[in-house]
């Protein structure tokens, strides 16, 4: 009885303190991924997300699809995502596209017979059985291993036919990762491509085999890699940092106030949007409310480097304050942009333009 | 002695079977003046003010002196709880004829409990996406937060979220993870923007740093209908550590683009929005589906084909998201909840309670003790007629 009433006691006090505590009322710390998630859109349903709060990759083998396998010349690489070790795009006659990707995964990642399914799902097509599976699959002998391949026909509802169709796939699992390959896009541009593709399956699963597991760590190369090579002539006073995966190349000035200027130069392929768009968006970065298309039209210049016209901007916020160069050529579009303290950037401006006039593609 | 005898006093009070009479006939009355204030408040207000608190206030709001005026929902569902099992305890004689009365209680305290768990830790919020959109969070439409992201990382965004809870007008907010503090000089819980042109004459800014300087913002009341929410503003200084002052920044959820500053070498991005709960999977609408009865606008079924990618598992899936049939994964469980008017994108409610399986263990738990009592009471019946007979 004496046991019951101090039970009693301490259970209203904890009754009391659970009811007591108050919800929502702390404040969190936590890091994001600054690459964004990758859209899954037809073409890119491997997408993986890279926003996770603590972003792992267990068994990921290292990325040597895009840098050491010759990939055809009608392949355009894409931007990369945290999960796609290598992104392409091939493009073909009216506007038909296919899009190609690598994708390392742990050794869980499910197994033939229910990746393949996966993606019949994709194409609005019925599950088949192991049977099936067996009959359709082709086997490539590689040094990882073999890879199975298959070839998947079906067009879902409201999908273009000049981006979808057809899904040719291929999966090897080895001790600690599963490799994913696939071409999904129109069906005669995915026919025409599917020994370029095999071959380049291949290659990157002789490639893979042969790397040493202390090298299979390495980080993700910048996307740009496979962009091609440009000059230019770095200011004295501009420090080189280690480019991200979205830049190509990083640089660094100091400010007088303490801070920095940083100092980046991006490339992607095709146009990289619309001047107004870009504009906007450098100026939302900036805090500034978008402009109209006139008033972007009106704050673009232009500027006559050698044999090549950038277009130029230069955005003053309250603070900071913007300036870039931009340029469009061989399907590609090249940005310069430094960033930094109003006064700063107003400094080092002639340095900018001395940087963009020495650039040589 | 007389701590003895306190004691006695309190264990009796709370053994006491009247007390579950007074806490029964308080909860009804308070579900009644709960039900009534919804017409006025609407379900989400009338919920946190009569059924989510200690004690219901008066007056409602305001920064004077309030007074509580009845027991809330969390005090009147703890007191019983705390009843339920104190007099069980002083009252239990373990005995099989009495199995069905002690399930039935058991199954009782489970639910309470359940329930008052489920008050407690159990997190709402919602998902939209349009098709092809890939989200690792939800939102908490109900909840605002103020995140303020170093950007400076090369890979990485460090993110302080601030609740709104703690953003109230004069309070100095001084975190680790900051080189400044923050001091919140407005707080609106409601409120409605214009550009100063546009206002009343005489408006004033309450910012003097980005967009805000150039903004006037009106307080209204709060939202009440279950399809609006709130536009929650703040007007925030940033005060370096080191002295001195940055300006002040009105942030808001109508803002839509985030706002940046420097301090400590480092830039700052600050935004109001919902708040956010971040997840180590991602979720990715595939195509949402919205069929209606043909020649009418009545709808048939909705449902999100979505793929859930979870690379810390090697989880690569599609999954079918439909009415009774809700994806549930690490803890979570996704319903397909709406959708916007156009069909344009689908609306997921995704919900955390640990403790969701309290009322079916409970239900069963109770129907069991109930079944046994009742068959005792049957077969004693039974008997006795039987012998009555013979």
């Amino acid at each position: 009885m004496r046991i019951s009433k101090h039970f009693i006691v301490y259970l209203v006090l904890s009754c009391a303190l659970l009811v007591s505590c108050e919800k929502n009322s702390e404040i969190k710390v936590y890091r994001v991924s600054k690459a964004p998630l990758e859209q899954s859109t037809p073409q890119q349903e491997d997408a993986m997300p890279t926003n996770s709060a603590a972003p792992r990759m267990p068994g990921v083998l290292a990325p040597t699809a895009e840098t050491a396998v010759t990939t055809p010349p009608n392949w355009e690489a894409q931007p990369l995502s945290q999960m796609r070790q290598a992104s392409f795009l091939a493009k073909g006659d009216n506007g038909a596209v296919a899009d190609i990707s690598f994708v390392s995964l742990g050794s869980a990642a499910g197994n033939v017979l229910e990746n393949v399914n996966r993606w019949l799902g994709q194409l609005n097509q019925p599950p088949i059985t192991e049977q099936k599976l067996g009959e359709m699959a082709q086997r490539l002998h590689t040094s990882l291993g073999d890879v199975t391949i298959v070839d998947l026909a079906g067009l879902p509802d409201n999908a273009d036919p000049a981006r979808d169709g057809r899904i040719i796939a291929a999966m090897v699992t080895t001790a600690n990762a599963t490799l994913f390959f696939k071409m999904r896009g129109n069906a005669d541009l995915t026919e025409a491509q599917k020994g370029d593709f095999i071959k380049w399956v291949a290659a990157v699963c002789d490639s893979q085999g042969q790397t040493a597991p202390s090298q299979m760590a390495a980080a993700l190369p910048p996307q740009t890699t496979s962009a091609p090579p440009i000059k230019w002539t770095t200011p004295e006073d501009w420090t080189e940092v280690p480019p991200t995966s979205m830049r190509y190349a990083s640089f660094s000035a100091p400010a007088d106030e303490g801070g920095k200027i940083d100092i980046s130069i991006v490339t992607f392929p095709g146009d990289g949007g619309s001047d107004a768009d870009n504009i906007n968006r450098w100026r939302g970065q900036m805090g500034l409310p978008p402009a109209d298309a006139n008033a972007v039209t009106s704050q673009v210049a232009p500027l006559k480097t050698g044999d090549t016209t950038f277009s130029t901007t230069d955005i003053a916020g309250n603070k900071t304050r913007t300036i870039a160069a931009w340029t469009r050529r061989d399907g590609r579009v090249w940005f310069f942009k430094a960033t930094g303290p109003t006064a700063a950037i107003e400094k080092e401006k002639p340095n900018f333009v001395k940087f963009i006039e020495s650039v040589r593609f | 002695m007389g701590f003895r005898n306190m004691l006695r006093k309190i264990v009796d009070i709370f053994t006491s079977l009247k007390l579950t009479i007074v806490c029964l006939a308080a909860g009804m009355a308070l579900i009644f003046a709960g039900t009534l204030a919804q017409v006025h408040l609407g379900i989400h207000e009338a919920q946190q003010r009569y059924f989510q608190s200690m004690f219901v206030w008066w007056p409602p709001e305001g920064r004077g002196f309030q007074f509580p005026i009845f027991p809330g929902g969390h005090l009147i569902g703890a007191v019983l709880l705390v009843n339920l099992i104190a007099a069980h305890l002083k009252r239990f004689r373990w005995n099989w004829r009495k199995l069905g009365i002690h399930l039935t209680h058991a199954g009782l305290i489970i639910m309470l409990a359940g329930g008052l768990f489920t008050d407690l830790f159990a997190v709402e919020s919602h998902m939209q996406l349009a098709n092809g959109d890939a989200r690792n969070y939800s939102e908490d439409m109900r909840q605002t937060e103020l995140a303020v992201i170093d950007t400076s990382g090369d890979d990485l965004d460090q993110v302080t979220a601030i609740p709104d809870t703690v953003l109230r007008p004069n309070r100095v907010i001084d975190h680790w993870s900051l080189p400044f503090r923050i001091a919140v000089r407005n707080f609106y819980q409601n409120s409605r923007l214009k550009m100063l042109s546009q206002a009343a004459e005489g408006a004033q800014p309450i910012a003097n740093q980005g967009p805000g300087a150039m903004i006037a913002v009106e307080p209204v009341t709060r939202a009440t209908a279950s399809d609006e929410r709130d536009v929650p503003s703040a007007a925030i200084e940033i005060l370096p550590k080191d002295g001195g002052s940055l300006g002040t920044w009105l942030v808001s959820d109508a803002l839509g683009a985030p706002q940046t500053f420097s301090c400590g070498g480092r830039t700052w991005r600050i935004l109001l929005r919902p708040a956010r709960y971040y997840k180590p999977y991602s979720v990715t609408l595939q195509k949402f589906t919205h069929d209606k009865y043909v020649g009418t606008e009545i709808p048939k079924d909705f449902s999100s084909k979505v793929t859930l990618i979870d690379p810390e598992r090697s989880v690569n899936r599609d999954v079918l998201i439909y009415m009774n049939h809700p994806l549930r994964y690490r803890g979570e469980t996704f319903y397909q909840a709406g959708f916007q008017k156009d069909d344009s994108a689908t609306i997921l409610q995704v919900v955390h309670n640990p403790s969701f399986i309290a009322p079916y263990v409970a239900c069963v738990i109770v129907a069991a003790g109930l079944l046994v009592q009742f068959g005792f009471h049957l077969v004693g019946f039974s008997r006795q007629r039987r012998k009555a007979i013979a």
